[in-house]
Protein backbone atom coordinates (compact mmCIF):
# COMPACT_ATOMS: atom_id res chain seq x y z
CA UNK A 1 0.00 0.00 0.00
CA UNK A 2 1.00 3.65 -1.05
CA UNK A 3 0.68 7.12 0.49
CA UNK A 4 1.87 9.78 -1.30
CA UNK A 5 1.41 12.89 0.84
CA UNK A 6 2.05 16.44 -1.17
CA UNK A 7 2.11 19.56 1.23
CA UNK A 8 0.37 22.37 0.45
CA UNK A 9 -2.15 20.51 -2.67
CA UNK A 10 -5.17 22.40 -3.63
CA UNK A 11 -7.84 21.19 -5.81
CA UNK A 12 -7.93 25.06 -6.54
CA UNK A 13 -4.89 25.05 -8.84
CA UNK A 14 -5.44 21.13 -9.69
CA UNK A 15 -8.84 21.70 -11.26
CA UNK A 16 -8.39 24.40 -12.76
CA UNK A 17 -5.37 23.18 -14.82
CA UNK A 18 -6.19 19.51 -15.28
CA UNK A 19 -5.58 19.83 -18.82
CA UNK A 20 -1.96 20.04 -17.86
CA UNK A 21 -2.27 17.74 -15.03
CA UNK A 22 -2.55 13.84 -17.16
CA UNK A 23 -2.22 11.98 -13.48
CA UNK A 24 -4.84 14.07 -11.98
CA UNK A 25 -7.15 14.34 -14.47
CA UNK A 26 -6.63 10.70 -14.56
CA UNK A 27 -7.40 10.04 -10.60
CA UNK A 28 -10.35 11.79 -10.99
CA UNK A 29 -12.13 9.64 -13.40
CA UNK A 30 -10.58 6.18 -11.75
CA UNK A 31 -10.18 7.15 -8.16
CA UNK A 32 -12.31 8.87 -5.64
CA UNK A 33 -11.62 12.61 -4.93
CA UNK A 34 -12.24 14.55 -2.08
CA UNK A 35 -11.65 17.23 0.40
CA UNK A 36 -10.83 17.51 3.69
CA UNK A 37 -12.06 21.02 6.10
CA UNK A 38 -9.67 20.53 8.82
CA UNK A 39 -10.56 20.84 12.00
CA UNK A 40 -7.19 22.05 13.34
CA UNK A 41 -5.27 24.66 12.07
CA UNK A 42 -3.56 24.41 8.77
CA UNK A 43 -0.13 24.39 9.56
CA UNK A 44 2.66 21.59 8.71
CA UNK A 45 3.81 19.87 11.40
CA UNK A 46 0.68 19.16 13.39
CA UNK A 47 -1.31 18.10 10.56
CA UNK A 48 1.40 15.80 9.43
CA UNK A 49 2.10 14.41 12.94
CA UNK A 50 -1.98 14.30 13.37
CA UNK A 51 -2.37 11.75 10.22
CA UNK A 52 0.39 9.55 10.95
CA UNK A 53 -0.25 9.33 15.33
CA UNK A 54 -4.17 9.16 14.84
CA UNK A 55 -3.39 12.25 17.79
CA UNK A 56 -5.36 15.84 17.87
CA UNK A 57 -2.68 18.75 18.09
CA UNK A 58 -3.61 18.64 21.99
CA UNK A 59 -3.21 15.45 22.65
CA UNK A 60 0.25 15.01 20.79
CA UNK A 61 0.79 18.39 21.47
CA UNK A 62 3.12 19.22 18.26
CA UNK A 63 2.34 22.29 17.48
CA UNK A 64 5.39 23.98 15.78
CA UNK A 65 9.02 23.00 13.67
CA UNK A 66 11.00 25.33 16.29
CA UNK A 67 9.76 25.38 20.31
CA UNK A 68 11.15 27.15 22.75
CA UNK A 69 14.48 28.26 20.27
CA UNK A 70 15.37 24.88 18.94
CA UNK A 71 14.40 22.10 16.46
CA UNK A 72 11.69 19.79 17.17
CA UNK A 73 13.11 16.44 16.75
CA UNK A 74 11.00 13.42 16.58
CA UNK A 75 12.18 11.98 19.69
CA UNK A 76 10.84 15.23 21.45
CA UNK A 77 7.11 14.07 20.02
CA UNK A 78 6.09 11.49 22.71
CA UNK A 79 3.48 9.66 20.31
CA UNK A 80 3.99 5.75 18.47
CA UNK A 81 3.53 6.89 15.15
CA UNK A 82 1.76 4.22 12.35
CA UNK A 83 5.44 2.96 11.29
CA UNK A 84 6.38 2.21 14.83
CA UNK A 85 3.61 0.26 15.29
CA UNK A 86 3.85 -1.86 12.41
CA UNK A 87 7.34 -2.27 12.51
CA UNK A 88 7.22 -3.30 15.75
CA UNK A 89 5.07 -6.29 14.77
CA UNK A 90 7.53 -7.41 11.85
CA UNK A 91 5.24 -5.50 9.24
CA UNK A 92 7.60 -3.96 7.07
CA UNK A 93 7.01 -0.15 6.55
CA UNK A 94 9.11 2.68 4.90
CA UNK A 95 9.15 6.36 5.08
CA UNK A 96 10.57 9.20 3.20
CA UNK A 97 10.67 12.62 3.68
CA UNK A 98 7.72 13.53 6.01
CA UNK A 99 7.81 16.91 7.08
CA UNK A 100 6.33 17.26 10.82
CA UNK A 101 9.85 17.99 11.39
CA UNK A 102 13.04 19.61 9.62
CA UNK A 103 14.73 17.92 8.58
CA UNK A 104 11.71 15.64 7.29
CA UNK A 105 11.49 11.78 9.10
CA UNK A 106 12.67 8.78 6.99
CA UNK A 107 11.78 5.53 8.68
CA UNK A 108 14.42 2.21 7.55
CA UNK A 109 15.34 4.76 4.68
CA UNK A 110 18.67 6.45 4.50
CA UNK A 111 17.65 9.98 2.67
CA UNK A 112 19.21 13.29 2.96
CA UNK A 113 16.39 16.00 2.28
CA UNK A 114 17.20 18.46 -0.11
CA UNK A 115 17.68 22.11 1.91
CA UNK A 116 17.17 20.16 5.19
CA UNK A 117 13.66 19.51 3.82
CA UNK A 118 13.14 23.71 2.88
CA UNK A 119 13.90 23.92 -0.54
CA UNK A 120 13.24 27.58 -1.88
CA UNK A 121 15.86 28.51 -4.18
CA UNK A 122 14.39 26.85 -7.96
CA UNK A 123 17.12 24.20 -8.35
CA UNK A 124 16.20 23.07 -4.85
CA UNK A 125 13.02 22.46 -5.54
CA UNK A 126 13.56 20.71 -8.75
CA UNK A 127 15.51 18.52 -7.04
CA UNK A 128 14.06 17.56 -4.43
CA UNK A 129 11.39 16.50 -6.29
CA UNK A 130 14.04 14.55 -8.56
CA UNK A 131 15.63 13.38 -5.37
CA UNK A 132 12.34 12.04 -3.65
CA UNK A 133 10.98 10.32 -7.12
CA UNK A 134 13.96 8.57 -7.62
CA UNK A 135 14.39 7.18 -3.82
CA UNK A 136 10.92 6.31 -3.69
CA UNK A 137 11.04 4.44 -7.51
CA UNK A 138 13.88 2.49 -6.24
CA UNK A 139 11.82 1.61 -2.67
CA UNK A 140 8.62 0.56 -4.64
CA UNK A 141 11.06 -1.22 -7.54
CA UNK A 142 13.67 -3.05 -5.72
CA UNK A 143 12.53 -3.54 -2.24
CA UNK A 144 8.71 -3.00 -1.62
CA UNK A 145 7.58 -2.87 2.26
CA UNK A 146 3.93 -3.50 2.52
CA UNK A 147 3.74 0.01 3.44
CA UNK A 148 5.19 2.95 2.16
CA UNK A 149 4.61 6.38 2.48
CA UNK A 150 6.08 9.69 0.94
CA UNK A 151 5.71 13.30 1.08
CA UNK A 152 6.73 15.92 -1.44
CA UNK A 153 7.35 19.48 0.45
CA UNK A 154 7.90 21.49 -3.35
CA UNK A 155 4.59 22.53 -3.66
CA UNK A 156 4.15 24.12 -0.41
CA UNK A 157 7.69 26.16 -0.34
CA UNK A 158 6.71 27.51 -3.49
CA UNK A 159 3.23 28.40 -3.07
CA UNK A 160 4.24 30.62 0.34
CA UNK A 161 6.56 33.51 -2.07
CA UNK A 162 4.93 32.63 -5.39
CA UNK A 163 1.25 31.74 -5.34
CA UNK A 164 -0.09 32.95 -8.47
CA UNK A 165 2.43 32.68 -10.60
CA UNK A 166 2.83 31.09 -13.77
CA UNK A 167 5.68 29.19 -11.97
CA UNK A 168 3.35 27.05 -9.52
CA UNK A 169 1.70 25.73 -12.50
CA UNK A 170 5.16 24.43 -13.69
CA UNK A 171 5.86 22.53 -10.33
CA UNK A 172 2.42 20.98 -10.23
CA UNK A 173 3.03 19.33 -13.76
CA UNK A 174 5.86 18.23 -12.25
CA UNK A 175 4.42 16.69 -8.95
CA UNK A 176 1.72 15.50 -11.46
CA UNK A 177 4.63 13.29 -13.42
CA UNK A 178 6.25 12.08 -10.12
CA UNK A 179 2.94 10.68 -9.03
CA UNK A 180 2.19 9.13 -12.17
CA UNK A 181 5.06 7.38 -11.83
CA UNK A 182 4.64 6.15 -8.45
CA UNK A 183 0.90 5.39 -8.25
CA UNK A 184 2.05 2.87 -11.07
CA UNK A 185 3.47 0.54 -8.80
CA UNK A 186 0.71 0.46 -6.51
CA UNK A 187 -3.56 -0.20 -7.12
CA UNK A 188 -3.80 0.54 -3.47
CA UNK A 189 -3.09 4.04 -2.42
CA UNK A 190 -3.84 7.44 -0.68
CA UNK A 191 -2.70 10.84 -2.08
CA UNK A 192 -3.35 13.48 0.42
CA UNK A 193 -2.21 17.05 1.23
CA UNK A 194 -1.88 18.33 4.82
CA UNK A 195 -3.57 21.52 3.99
CA UNK A 196 -4.65 23.60 1.00
CA UNK A 197 -3.40 27.26 -0.08
CA UNK A 198 -5.05 30.09 -1.84
CA UNK A 199 -4.03 33.97 -2.43
CA UNK A 200 -2.43 35.76 0.93
CA UNK A 201 -5.72 37.98 1.46
CA UNK A 202 -8.35 35.23 0.95
CA UNK A 203 -6.97 33.11 3.36
CA UNK A 204 -9.59 32.33 6.18
CA UNK A 205 -7.02 31.51 8.59
CA UNK A 206 -4.03 34.04 8.76
CA UNK A 207 -1.26 31.37 9.42
CA UNK A 208 1.79 33.45 8.04
CA UNK A 209 3.24 37.48 8.27
CA UNK A 210 2.71 39.31 5.13
CA UNK A 211 6.61 39.71 4.96
CA UNK A 212 9.60 37.98 5.66
CA UNK A 213 13.49 37.95 4.99
CA UNK A 214 12.92 36.22 2.00
CA UNK A 215 10.51 39.05 0.22
CA UNK A 216 6.46 39.24 0.04
CA UNK A 217 4.48 35.96 1.55
CA UNK A 218 2.13 35.50 -1.59
CA UNK A 219 0.18 32.79 -0.18
CA UNK A 220 -1.11 30.99 2.89
CA UNK A 221 -2.60 28.19 4.10
CA UNK A 222 -6.14 26.82 3.74
CA UNK A 223 -8.04 24.60 5.87
CA UNK A 224 -8.97 22.68 2.73
CA UNK A 225 -6.66 19.73 1.71
CA UNK A 226 -6.98 17.44 -1.33
CA UNK A 227 -7.90 13.63 -0.61
CA UNK A 228 -7.46 10.58 -3.63
CA UNK A 229 -7.88 7.28 -2.42
CA UNK A 230 -8.26 3.76 -4.78
CA UNK A 231 -9.30 0.78 -3.27
CA UNK A 232 -9.34 2.02 0.48
CA UNK A 233 -12.59 1.13 2.42
CA UNK A 234 -12.13 3.21 5.23
CA UNK A 235 -13.82 6.93 5.60
CA UNK A 236 -11.23 9.41 6.15
CA UNK A 237 -12.56 12.85 7.25
CA UNK A 238 -9.80 14.64 9.32
CA UNK A 239 -5.90 13.74 9.24
CA UNK A 240 -6.02 11.31 11.95
CA UNK A 241 -8.60 8.92 9.67
CA UNK A 242 -5.34 7.90 8.33
CA UNK A 243 -3.66 6.31 11.19
CA UNK A 244 -6.70 4.67 11.68
CA UNK A 245 -7.23 3.58 7.98
CA UNK A 246 -3.89 2.14 7.85
CA UNK A 247 -3.89 0.43 11.56
CA UNK A 248 -7.31 -1.31 10.32
CA UNK A 249 -5.78 -2.24 7.13
CA UNK A 250 -3.07 -3.84 8.36
CA UNK A 251 -3.28 -4.96 11.96
CA UNK A 252 -7.72 -5.01 11.87
CA UNK A 253 -8.36 -3.29 14.37
CA UNK B 1 16.43 -11.47 8.18
CA UNK B 2 12.88 -11.48 8.32
CA UNK B 3 11.20 -9.17 10.36
CA UNK B 4 8.59 -11.49 11.02
CA UNK B 5 10.91 -13.69 12.83
CA UNK B 6 11.05 -13.68 16.53
CA UNK B 7 13.01 -14.88 19.75
CA UNK B 8 12.08 -15.17 23.33
CA UNK B 9 14.00 -13.28 26.15
CA UNK B 10 13.10 -13.76 29.71
CA UNK B 11 12.94 -10.53 31.84
CA UNK B 12 12.64 -10.50 35.78
CA UNK B 13 8.91 -10.55 37.00
CA UNK B 14 8.75 -7.86 39.24
CA UNK B 15 10.12 -5.69 35.80
CA UNK B 16 7.44 -7.13 33.76
CA UNK B 17 4.80 -6.27 36.48
CA UNK B 18 6.06 -2.27 36.31
CA UNK B 19 5.65 -1.88 32.75
CA UNK B 20 2.35 -3.73 32.84
CA UNK B 21 1.34 -1.03 35.51
CA UNK B 22 3.51 1.74 33.31
CA UNK B 23 1.23 0.87 29.77
CA UNK B 24 -1.95 0.66 31.66
CA UNK B 25 -4.41 3.08 29.72
CA UNK B 26 -1.91 4.09 26.63
CA UNK B 27 -2.23 2.62 23.02
CA UNK B 28 0.73 -0.28 24.01
CA UNK B 29 -1.70 -3.38 23.87
CA UNK B 30 0.95 -5.40 25.41
CA UNK B 31 4.18 -5.62 27.29
CA UNK B 32 6.19 -7.15 24.44
CA UNK B 33 4.97 -4.15 22.19
CA UNK B 34 6.33 -1.73 24.66
CA UNK B 35 9.80 -3.48 25.59
CA UNK B 36 10.41 -3.37 21.25
CA UNK B 37 9.38 -0.11 20.79
CA UNK B 38 11.63 0.97 23.58
CA UNK B 39 14.61 -1.06 22.12
CA UNK B 40 14.08 0.06 19.04
CA UNK B 41 14.17 3.84 19.87
CA UNK B 42 17.21 3.46 22.29
CA UNK B 43 19.06 1.43 19.16
CA UNK B 44 18.02 4.39 16.58
CA UNK B 45 19.75 6.87 18.80
CA UNK B 46 22.99 6.50 17.26
CA UNK B 47 21.82 6.77 14.35
CA UNK B 48 19.65 10.02 15.16
CA UNK B 49 23.17 11.69 16.35
CA UNK B 50 24.67 10.60 13.30
CA UNK B 51 22.33 13.08 11.40
CA UNK B 52 21.88 15.43 13.93
CA UNK B 53 22.45 18.91 12.82
CA UNK B 54 25.14 21.17 13.82
CA UNK B 55 25.00 24.60 14.99
CA UNK B 56 25.06 26.29 12.54
CA UNK B 57 23.27 24.09 9.95
CA UNK B 58 20.65 24.76 12.54
CA UNK B 59 20.34 28.37 12.21
CA UNK B 60 20.48 27.85 8.27
CA UNK B 61 17.44 26.01 8.71
CA UNK B 62 15.93 28.59 11.30
CA UNK B 63 16.76 31.23 8.49
CA UNK B 64 14.64 29.31 5.50
CA UNK B 65 11.89 29.07 8.30
CA UNK B 66 12.05 32.67 8.73
CA UNK B 67 11.95 33.25 5.00
CA UNK B 68 9.05 30.76 4.17
CA UNK B 69 7.26 32.88 7.24
CA UNK B 70 7.20 29.61 9.51
CA UNK B 71 9.17 31.64 12.44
Amino acid sequence: MLVVGIDGATWKVIDSNLHDLPTFAKLKKEAKCSTITLAQKPWSPSVWCSMFSGKTPEEHGHKDFVQNGRLVRREDIPVQFIWDILHAVGIPVKVLNVPFVIPPYCFNIRFEPVAQGLPIEEHELLEEIQTVTSEALEVLSSNKPELFIVVYTALDRLSHLHWGEPILIDYYKKIDAALGQLLEHDEEFIVISDHGFCSYDEAPIRTLPKRTPKGEIKGDHHPEAILITKNINFSIDQPEDVFYCLKKRFLGL
Amino acid sequence: MDNKDFKTVSIPTTLYKKIEEQIEGTEFSSVEDYIIFVLEEILKEDEDSESALSPEEEELVKERLKGLGYL
